[in-house]
């Protein structure tokens, strides 16, 4: 096994709010080699974007990283001061948010803006400035004529396509994503995550790609890890995550989905909505939404049992198995 | 569309609603700008009959949004009809016939989270809109009428004292489509409404979309970008493009075996499974806006089989068996083929 690029040690995340501490990540671990896909997919409010947010160390008050450490290339980055991180960011680790409307700045054109980032970390000069910039966004498929556009001038998928140059500037080695094809269409969505697998495997950066959609990560991912208010629900190799599902609530995800081929069938969903983190319910955190519920689900946590390669968190599997970590 | 065009039918035949070369524009540019007209939505015909589910399918910007605005006469067309029971909509306009109209056809919105008004309790635009509606049922009967129509959307009765911010997105939808029911509508106008759900919550809303026909006999317009859920619900099937409807028809026949060259582009980006990463194209294109168009097909960019007569001649809707295509590149085909033996539908059924 070669060593990880990143490797996230029982991060916990909490908003600490007046009324109660809000736990949104529990105790998540998981590595990522050089070079990996790793999907993170997971419902609104399982605290995906808020593990992302604390693997950068961009969480701001209330949100806090309450324990546990995020090893980027041997470096505890939970301990590391703003100053050492600004010179990591976009050079060694860049992300790409959600929506890119807000994440550019309306009033700078994208050349000016990928100045400002180039600037920030070295002395280049005007034209090497300019010949990297548009380097990288003939990359993602931009024409570099629009170096000089801004935001506004773009659609949807194009100022996608521009945060994604902007987060190649520096060809990092990780590249965390959070829910980039959200916003955009179907036929765009497909062709910028055809265009982000590719350049994956032209510069071999790794990718942390957290996405609601588990069919958007079903094709490009390396490994998929579900989450579940908070927790790891289930971790495994992606052809095994979705020929195998083991938790319940995977399962649950992979039926909640019509399919466009194959036999028409009825849709079971979920039942109930995400529970409130901060008053999760007792014992397995699924209990009160899942089909398999047992008696004892209500009172005994479950840990993170090892299932051939997968890991799970139900209880289903407590007994046929030893303990993850 | 000539024979479409005829407005006097008799009632018996005709479909809930019906539009004729409905079309839209939005002016664009300031006071001295130079005049640029932007068409949203160019001739298109519709019609939804009782008891169906017609899913509507397109990118965002083609138009799809302004035919439900239209239908719900949020603004009126730049030229066209539609007929709601073979009744003028365009001719209705005393405060009698628009309320009539809105009670028969109602509309529910995308975003859930901004469509209640948060200082009301929900039971607030069901009472509303039975009052407003329903003089049927007397003012103590409203409350009754109020859980009744809760329940059928499968939300609690005890939940009408809630207020929205105490409820989830699937919840509040379903806040949304009791809202649109209070009203004992015909047709339902639903502009996107599963798209902010989470996908766990989505199965449920969707299902509640079917129980709907099925029980209450009513029709919906299902808006949607995502194919998928479209061939779950929906009995019939349109396609825009850039303000023109490229093909419609039956669900399984269109996305069966589609016909337009931007059907089959929807479908191979959407088609999931990990097998097929390949067989993408290289497609980064999205939907033009269209202003001041030319005469022409409005895909044709985009279209890997593009001939010249499609930057010549704008592709009307032309019937293939049970379904309509723009497409003259499919239409030429298919009239070569209706001598031989029909061809084998690509994906399996």
């Amino acid at each position: 096994m070669p060593e990880p690029l990143l490797e996230v040690r029982n991060l916990s995340v909490a908003y600490l709010t007046e009324t109660a501490d809000v736990r949104a990540v529990d105790r998540v671990s998981f590595t990522v080699a050089p070079g990996e896909f790793l999907g993170i997919v997971g419902e609104s409010g399982c605290g995906k974007s808020t593990l992302l947010f604390g693997v950068a160390q961009l969480l701001s008050p209330p949100g806090e990283v309450v324990g546990g450490d995020v090893i980027f290339r041997g470096e505890d980055m939970v301990r590391l001061g703003p100053d050492d991180l600004r010179h990591m960011r976009w050079r060694d680790f860049s992300i790409v948010m959600q929506s890119a409307m807000n994440a550019l700045n309306p009033m700078k054109s994208i050349e000016a803006q990928f100045k400002d980032t180039l600037e920030a970390h070295g002395t280049l000069s005007h034209e090497e400035i300019q010949q990297r910039s548009a380097e990288v966004l003939e990359m993602v498929g931009i024409d570099p004529i629009h170096l000089g556009s801004y935001p506004h001038q773009l659609s949807g998928g194009m100022r996608q396509r521009a945060m994604i140059a902007m987060a190649l500037l520096f060809t990092p080695q990780l590249v965390m994503m959070d829910e980039p094809t959200s916003a955009l269409d179907v036929v765009a969505q497909r062709s910028l995550m055809t265009k982000v697998k590719d350049l994956q495997q032209s510069l071999g950066f790794a990718i942390i790609f957290v996405t609601h959609d588990m069919s958007v990560v079903s094709r490009y991912s390396d490994h998929v890890m579900v989450m579940y208010a908070g927790q790891i629900a289930e971790a495994a190799r992606t052809e095994s995550i979705f020929t195998r599902p083991l938790h319940p609530y995977t399962r649950g995800l992979m039926s909640a989905f019509p399919s466009v081929t194959g036999p028409r069938r009825e849709l079971v969903g979920i039942p109930g909505a995400p529970p409130d983190l901060a008053r999760p319910p007792t014992g397995c955190r699924f209990n009160p939404r899942c089909p398999d519920v047992m008696p004892e689900c209500l009172t005994q946590d479950p840990e993170l049992y090892v299932v051939g390669d997968a890991e799970v968190r139900c209880l289903l599997y407590a007994k046929q198995t030893k303990k993850a970590m | 569309m000539g024979a479409d065009g005829n407005s006097d039918r008799t009632v018996a035949d005709e479909p809930l609603i019906r539009t004729v070369d409905l079309t839209r524009h939005f002016g664009l540019g300031g006071l001295f700008a130079k005049k640029q007209v932007l068409h949203a939505v160019d001739d298109f015909n519709l019609t939804i009959h009782e008891n169906e589910i017609v899913a509507l399918v397109g990118e965002s910007g083609s138009g799809k949004s302004t035919v439900a605005r239209m239908l719900a006469r949020v603004y009126p067309p730049t030229r066209g009809e539609i007929y709601y029971r073979g009744r003028l909509l365009n001719k209705l306009r005393s405060r009698k016939d628009l309320l009539w109209y809105r009670g028969e056809v109602a509309m529910v919105f995308q975003d859930p989270f901004s469509a209640l008004n948060p200082v009301f309790r929900v039971s607030h635009g069901v009472t509303r809109n039975l009052a407003l509606h329903r003089p049927d049922v007397r003012r103590d009967q409203r409350r009754r009428e109020a859980e009744r129509v809760f329940e059928s959307v499968g939300l609690n009765a005890k939940m009408l004292r809630r207020f929205p911010y105490e409820m989830s997105g699937g919840e509040r939808q379903r806040v949304g489509f009791a809202q649109a029911l209070a009203v004992r509508p015909k047709l339902i106008l639903a502009d996107e409404p599963v798209s902010m759900l989470d996908v766990s919550i989505r199965a449920g809303v969707l299902n509640m979309m079917s129980n709907l026909r099925d029980q209450e006999g009513v029709s919906i317009l299902y808006i949607t970008h995502d194919l998928a859920s479209a061939r779950y619900v929906a009995d019939r099937v349109l396609v825009m493009y850039a303000g023109h409807l490229v093909e419609e028809g039956p669900t399984e026949t269109i996305l069966g075996d589609p016909k337009h060259p931007y059907t089959q582009l929807l479908l191979s980006a959407v088609a999931e499974s990990r097998q097929d990463a390949e067989s993408i194209s290289g497609d980064t294109g999205e939907p033009p806006k269209v202003i001041n168009p030319s005469e022409g097909c409005r895909f044709r960019w985009r279209c890997p089989y593009a001939i010249e007569k499609c930057s010549q001649v704008t592709p009307r809707p032309t019937p293939i068996g049970s379904r309509q295509v723009a497409c003259h590149v499919a239409v030429a085909q298919a009239e070569a083929n209706s001598a031989a033996v029909p061809t084998a539908p690509i994906t399996n059924t």
